[in-house]
């Protein structure tokens, strides 16, 4: 009898033991945030990662459509004036109140830190925020703004009596990274792991999971063997290359959704004397071919899109003609993915005085899109094919992003024809139109990630007017003249692809594909 | 007592029957069968590697002719130039076995060229050591311990990532950090002969410096310096293919075999074995070739070892 109580015992001790663990998540990322500063970088896996800390006035859905988050309601005023109720009874992970002294902070603080790659400036200059009351802030423009309530929905919020006067080392180390999102910030070992615990008194409810391990795994067959060894729970960037065979694989689910990420080209359209641009043999030229439309067509039209789908991209992503799918707001129905014509290419770079070809270098990430290098690769292939004797340079995120967008003189951008991608973070079309095409202007937060320095007054008068129209159908209109102009016209950027992003868990949990690229721990769902 | 000053061949070997001392090195040499095997494979990889342009199907470096819709083709498929891939086709529709023939010629090429003038420059370092002694000696080793005590990969990386990309960047980096094992080598053999009367006697003829250790010192310090230098080759075109595994070192549209079975890498758990497992082997069999023949070698020049 005694032996069955203490059977028993054991038992239920065992029981208790495995449901703590089953409270446990951890997941394999392939991205690692490169601070725990939320305004530090405006870089995809900073504002996933961070939003398991931190929270927005505005929060986007998976599929970007906008929804409450610290603000319960938002209307416009006046014309240029916005009023954003805020959330009563939220508390700081340190326990004190959530009031609008620290919307009004952070608004301040976001902009100016210091050596920050890529700044949250493009959505905050030209706004002033007044606190009303302790739940009550209104934001001011200096002309309508329509895009008011999305642009919101890319700031975090941080807590003015924590982080007054602080670094972004002092997020980093863990003193100023107190938020009131549903995950308390625990530690950050760089490369090795990110650990967030649950916060109990989360406003929206306790979070199912009560530990969140992130541990960055950069390679991508050894995340997937993570994941089918058990180590981790889910991964996200699951490789193109094994989808075919996990989906036959009964210890794995996998999910899937387009993003909001176009993978394109810029051309250096400002320097006549482009350093990666030279003649067949590899001399310096002092004529740049890039600045020539006519060129810019030809190497478009150069580029087999599907076949990047197909054999690089393994099917899974879709071929782009611009800047946003066909989902989202802003698409025009008029630009099509440019059809492979080397035929017409030759004709035109003919015309354009470059029938004989040039020699030209694309340098890319290795290590940042879905295989970015191999995609590098196979334009070299087929420009070179064309007559465009094309190298290629590609290397690791930390150090390309650096050069490609001041590397060169006065921090100019360094190379002359290179590879990226843009994820729209407003889920439209104004927000790629305004970083990449418009004319470089710092002042005014134009241009910002413009490192082919395209310049077209047309078009940036087109959008200057699209973000002060109100009326969305107006607006809409706009957006979708511009991006003709931009791409239709000027060919300032090519589009190659939209980035289809592949999230893989054991059996029993469940993550649905966000188009934002984000991973988040609160989401994943326990199914039977 | 006799003073040898027999130049060119190894004390040991001295004529005993009527035989010259290179034809006894090969008939012992010859005893072995697995390292006349060694040497054929050396040979056949040599020829290869010397031979690559004119024995492969394709040019996998010439963009202009690798295409992308041939990428991932199985072993034996046709491609669209209508060329066999006997081998497959990588990920960029590279075929395999040309690219094979082609990274041979690289790793190979690295492997030697780096192997030789590191040990030029240890052997002058070395002989320098052992011959002049005292604080020249000292500070000499001191270097060397210092240069050995850091993992070769670490030193390695460490250059690549300043210098930056290029098959000369690499083979700079594989000698700085081999050149210190040659160096080690040749001063432990030369200490050794440097007290032998041969050497009192050529410095007795108050012959030059450079006369004594050139003309006399280093031919009696070859035989281990041969052994070291086939065995530092092989190690030399396993670290290029480990820095090229590992994307530094070589651009990536002039894959060597290293970078061949990273791209291969990412297809293993997709059944895609041929992209890495056909550069694999054969890194396998030129290490492995290289190594045997070093074995023997030392076997045969180790006179301790001699029957």
């Amino acid at each position: 009898m005694k032996n069955i109580f203490t059977a028993l015992v054991a038992g239920a001790a065992l029981m208790a033991a495995s449901g703590a663990v089953a409270q446990e998540i951890r997941i394999g990322i392939a991205q690692e945030p490169s601070s725990i500063d939320p305004h530090f970088h405006n870089l995809g896996p900073n504002n996933g990662f961070l939003s398991h800390i931190y929270e927005r006035m505005v929060e986007q859905d998976s599929k970007q459509r906008l929804r409450p988050g610290l603000a319960v309601s938002w209307k416009p005023i006046s014309e240029t004036v916005w009023e954003f109720k805020l959330r009563k009874g939220v508390k700081w992970h340190d326990g004190s109140p959530f009031t609008a002294d620290d919307v009004v902070f952070t608004a301040e603080r976001a902009v100016n830190v210091p050596n920050s790659p890529s700044s949250f400036g493009t959505y905050l200059k030209g706004k002033t925020f007044t606190k009303i009351d302790d739940y009550t802030v209104h934001v001011s423009t200096p002309k309508p703004y329509p895009l008011m309530v999305t642009e919101m929905s890319t700031i975090m919020i941080i807590s003015k009596k924590n982080a007054q006067g602080a670094q972004t080392k002092d997020f980093n180390l863990g003193p100023a990274a107190i938020g009131t999102g549903p995950y308390k910030f625990v530690k950050w070992q760089k490369g090795d792991v990110i650990e967030f615990a649950r916060n109990d008194d989360y406003w929206g409810g306790r979070p199912k999971w009560s530990k969140v391990i992130l541990k960055p795994i950069s390679s991508a067959p050894t995340r997937v063997a993570a994941l089918l060894a058990g180590d981790v729970d889910m991964i996200d960037g699951v490789p193109t290359a094994d989808i075919e065979t996990l989906k036959g694989n009964p210890k794995v689910k996998l999910s899937q959704g387009i993003s909001n990420r176009v993978i394109y080209l810029h051309l250096d359209q400002k320097r006549d004397n482009s350093p990666f641009v030279t003649d067949k043999n590899g001399n310096p030229m002092d004529k740049n071919p890039l600045k020539d439309v006519r060129v810019r067509k030809a190497i478009s039209k150069l580029i087999n899109r599907p076949a990047i789908v197909e054999k690089v991209m393994e099917g899974i992503a879709i071929p782009a003609g611009q800047l946003v799918s066909e989902t989202f707001f802003g698409n025009t129905p008029n630009l099509k993915p440019e059809a492979f014509d080397p035929a017409a290419a030759k004709k035109l770079l003919g015309e354009a005085g470059w029938g004989d070809g040039f020699g030209l270098t694309i340098h890319g990430p290795n290590n940042r899109y879905i295989n970015d290098a191999k995609i590098a690769e196979a334009i070299a292939q087929m420009l070179t094919r064309g007559g465009i004797v094309t190298k290629v340079v590609t290397m690791p995120k930390n150090v390309y992003f650096k050069r490609a967008s001041r590397g060169g003189p006065e921090n100019s951008p360094e190379f002359s024809f290179i590879l990226v991608g843009w994820g729209s973070g407003t889920g439209e079309a104004s927000s790629p139109l305004k970083s990449l095409l418009t004319t470089y202007d710092k002042s005014k937060g134009h241009g910002a990630s413009n490192r082919g320095r395209h310049s077209n007054p047309k078009m940036d008068a087109l959008v200057v007017q699209a973000l002060a129209t109100v009326d969305d159908a107006k607006r809409k209109t706009l957006l979708q003249k511009a991006t003709e102009v931009g791409i239709g016209e000027d060919q300032g950027i090519i589009p190659l692809h939209y980035q289809v992003n592949t999230w893989a868990t054991r059996p029993g949990l469940r993550y649905d594909a966000r188009t934002d690229e984000r991973t988040l721990a609160m989401d994943i769902k326990v199914v039977k | 007592m006799s003073v040898a000053m027999n130049e060119g061949s190894a004390p040991g070997a001295a004529a005993v029957r009527d035989e010259t001392p290179l034809r006894r090195f090969i008939s012992d040499f010859c005893e072995s069968k697995i390292a006349i095997a060694g040497v054929l494979g050396v040979l056949l990889i040599a020829i290869i590697a010397i031979f690559a342009p004119w024995l492969s199907p394709t040019n996998p470096y010439d963009l202009a002719t690798v295409d992308i819709m041939d990428s991932r083709l199985s072993p034996g498929k046709q491609m669209m130039s209508g060329v066999t891939a006997f081998l497959g086709t990588d990920g960029m529709g590279r075929d395999m076995l040309s690219a094979m023939f082609y990274g041979l010629r690289i790793s190979l090429g690295v492997g030697v060229a780096s192997g030789f003038v590191a040990l030029c420059i240890g052997v002058c370092v070395g002989l320098a050591a052992a011959y002049f002694g005292g604080r020249v000696d000292m500070l000499i080793m001191r270097v060397v311990d210092l240069q050995l005590s850091f993992p070769a990969i670490l030193i390695a990386l460490i250059l690549l990532a300043t210098l930056g990309k290029g098959v000369d960047k690499i083979v700079i980096a594989l000698i700085v950090v081999q050149w210190a094992y040659f160096a080690r080598t040749v001063r432990a053999t030369a200490m050794v002969e440097r007290h032998k009367e041969y050497i009192e006697a050529a410095t007795c003829l108050a012959l030059s410096h450079r006369r004594i250790v050139f003309r006399h010192l280093l031919p009696n310090c070859l035989p281990p310096l041969i052994v070291v230098g086939t065995v530092q080759v092989a190690s030399a075109i396993a670290l290029e293919a480990t820095l090229s595994f590992l994307g530094i070192g070589l651009p990536v549209t002039e894959p060597s075999l290293g970078l061949l079975i990273s791209n291969g890498f990412e297809y293993m758990l997709s059944g895609k074995y041929w992209i890495s497992i056909y550069p694999g082997l054969a890194l396998l069999f030129t290490i492995v070739s290289i190594n045997l023949v070093g074995d023997r070698l030392r076997d045969v020049l180790n006179p301790r070892l001699q029957r």
